[in-house]
């Protein structure tokens, strides 16, 4: 007999995701699917467009990762006009370090919201909380410093992205070849020392540890669930500079495997050398992977947890010790575990703090020199464009005609590169809290959940879809049939 | 300022309130709260206060208000009803209806309360609108409807508390 519950309040994912469970007449787990069922189409839409508008347009598929989409168009424009990482013939250091300097805010900002908002309440207020109390509001009444904090994380984020990309949402700071403004002294002084409105950035610095701090103290209490829960085997990709370290805004794609073997090496504006897309009927969401290993073998992991996994090391200091934490822990492996992506999000919050104080204290971003102007003769008419979001690895590739129109459009984000190892994810959850069972039960449901909130997904960016964000698992049996569901 | 007490928008009129437009202007009627932000611009009304448009309301926005007096929230309705705007003033709720970027003006207030133990006078203007698709520019029932509702906050109003029957479901401006 077939039921449907309505469980409130959502869940805390970004996007439409249906979750369905095949069991076979033991009650084993058969097959496990994360399907997303929103169509948008940004890549059609944006055809005919004067081409320096795409940045702006296609930022407007998320209000979360904006920064990401705009910053990748940019690069992409850049290429067609002449002065990308295609030609050599590069933008202006202030330009890219503006660039950067935004880049960073967003990710400490986004990913403080996707760890306060969506981790934090089940590792503060425990796993078996009450659903309507296990969120930030929750939190918001048991730890009211804390979200204090998290308040000022977030204001002090969007606050720096207004100064670098002239607005809090859908910035409008990159143009082909470069930037329009630079930071001025006493916006840059403001950040650095704060002010009544805003804390100084030592005082995020310390925020982001607390952040830190929390995973290792939940870790500590609950090891064998959070290294137990969702091992999820891939390969690691992410962009990395010549020194094999992670860089957020340019450089290879590197990919690793479990042993940390390099396994490929790309200019990105290659990736369709090395990428196909596998489509299903049953999902708006493709599936890449690299070519010549196959789909099975060569589907890759982005994000905080592929970064971790893949940089060699930081920059920065104190990111530099949380990194050899994490590495001696996994004994110089890549971790496959869908909990430690939580670790290597609090790093990389930490991480992006240092990169923000840093470049807030380079001299560069006072400077003047904030355009490369292109010859028409320079014009290449394509473009690809590629930045570590804050969810993973995000790529835009357009060409346009001669009157610089739009003509072909592709975007592959990172949720849509996490597509294959989310559903494995959620296969390895299932198998070990739904095998046997015939009914959905809450903490089944929030296991899933958790499973899935671990990659942050973002599905609105993945089908380019706007929706609303419930959650849906539904279980079949042997012959198919539904013999429960629940909806979030 | 007690419920039944006559009120306009000179009430806002200082350096101590906030009015803040929550909508979209790319979802049709969902501009509605931006559009009466631009009206007091072009108008001059309201010129001492500070004023805010935004898509939706964020965590953050608890922080923006604990340092006013005063705030005035304006945001499209979707409530189904005969009225075409409604204006109240709100009280604080943790109501746990809640996604990362989208929080009401409710949970805000209390939010505002437990982290920083400040609380503004919050009221909330209403405007009905109609139509949500993917397009700039507001249906001509909700201009009828902007209008109305701006006439009547420069003439002064009665101002209700909502009841737990009448409030109001307010539309999600998502990017």
């Amino acid at each position: 007999m077939s039921r449907k519950l309505i469980i409130d309040p959502v869940t805390r994912i970004e996007g439409h995701g249906k979750v369905i469970i095949q069991l076979d007449d033991d009650n084993k787990v058969v097959d496990a699917k994360l399907l997303v069922v929103e169509f948008r189409g940004f890549e059609k839409f944006i055809q005919g467009h004067p081409y320096w508008e795409a940045p702006m347009l296609l930022q407007r598929i998320c209000g979360i990762c904006f920064v990401s989409h705009h910053l990748c168009g940019a690069k992409v424009l850049d290429d067609m006009i002449g002065v990308g990482y295609s030609t050599h013939n590069l933008i202006t250091p202030t330009a890219e370090k503006m660039r950067r300097l935004g880049h960073y805010a967003q990710q400490l900002q986004s990913h403080a919201t996707a760890y306060f908002y969506c981790i934090v309440p089940e590792m503060v207020l425990g796993m078996d909380a009450a659903p309507e109390k296990r969120n930030v509001l929750g939190l918001a009444t048991a730890n009211p410093e804390l979200i204090k904090r998290v308040v000022m994380l977030r204001k002090w984020g969007q606050e720096l992205i207004q100064a670098v990309l002239g607005k809090k949402m859908h910035g409008i700071s990159s143009i082909p070849g470069g930037v329009n403004n630079n930071l001025t002294a006493e916006a840059r002084d403001r950040f650095i020392k704060g002010d009544n409105s805003i804390p100084s950035i030592d005082q995020m610095l310390e925020y982001a540890m607390d952040g830190l701090e929390l995973f290792y103290d939940f870790h500590e209490k609950n090891r064998a669930m959070v290294d137990g829960f969702g091992d999820a085997p891939a390969l690691d990709m992410c962009l990395v500079d010549d020194n094999g370290d992670v860089d957020y805004y340019h450089g290879k794609m590197r990919i690793i495997d479990n042993d940390k073997k390099i396994v490929r090496e790309l200019d990105y504006h290659d990736y369709l050398g090395h990428f196909s897309e596998a489509t299903e009927e049953w999902s708006y969401m493709k599936f890449p992977f690299l070519k010549e290993l196959g789909r099975e073998k060569g589907s890759v992991r982005v994000g905080p947890l592929a970064r971790v996994n893949v940089t060699k090391s930081y920059s920065t200091p104190l990111a530099q010790v949380a990194l050899e934490k994490f590495h001696a822990y996994n004994k110089g492996k890549s971790s496959n575990k869908a909990l430690h992506t939580n670790w290597a999000r609090a790093i990389e919050i930490l991480h992006s703090a240092e990169l923000i104080k840093e470049l807030l204290n380079d001299p560069d971003l006072q400077k003047d020199q904030l355009l490369v102007t292109a010859t028409e003769s320079m014009w290449t008419g394509e473009g690809v464009g590629v930045v570590e979001a804050p969810r993973g690895t995000l790529l835009h590739h357009y060409r346009a005609n001669q009157e610089g129109n739009i003509t072909f459009a592709n975007l592959i984000v990172a949720t849509t590169q996490n597509n294959q190892v989310m559903n494995r994810t959620v296969r390895s959850v299932a198998e070990e809290y739904l095998e046997g069972e015939t009914e959905i039960t809450e903490g089944m449901m929030n296991a899933i959940e958790v499973g899935i909130r671990a990659f942050d997904p973002c599905l609105s960016c993945a089908t380019h879809a706007l929706g609303e964000m419930p959650l849906e698992v539904t279980l079949l049996d042997a012959k198919g049939n539904q013999i429960d569901e629940r909806r979030k | 300022m007690n419920a039944g007490s006559k009120l306009t928008l000179d009430y806002f009129d200082n350096e101590a309130s906030l009015i803040y437009g929550i909508g979209n202007i790319g979802r049709q009627d969902d501009g509605l709260g931006w559009e009466f932000i631009d009206w007091l611009e072009t108008a001059s009304v309201c010129t001492k206060a500070e004023r805010v448009k935004f898509y939706q309301l964020n965590l953050e926005d608890a922080d923006l208000i604990s340092h006013q007096q005063r705030v005035l929230f304006v945001d499209a309705s979707k409530e189904v009803s005969d009225e075409r705007f409604r204006f109240y003033k709100a009280e604080q709720k943790m109501d746990f209806s809640f996604t990362s970027h989208d929080m009401s003006i409710e949970t805000i207030m209390a939010t505002c309360w437990q982290c920083f133990a400040k609380m503004p006078e919050v009221y909330v203007l209403a405007i009905k609108g109609y139509e949500w698709e993917l397009q700039i520019g507001l249906t001509d029932e909700a201009k009828k409807n902007l209008r109305l509702a701006s006439s009547y906050m420069q003439r002064g109003t009665s101002v209700a508390a909502p009841t737990t029957d009448d409030r109001l479901q307010y539309v999600i401006g998502g990017a």
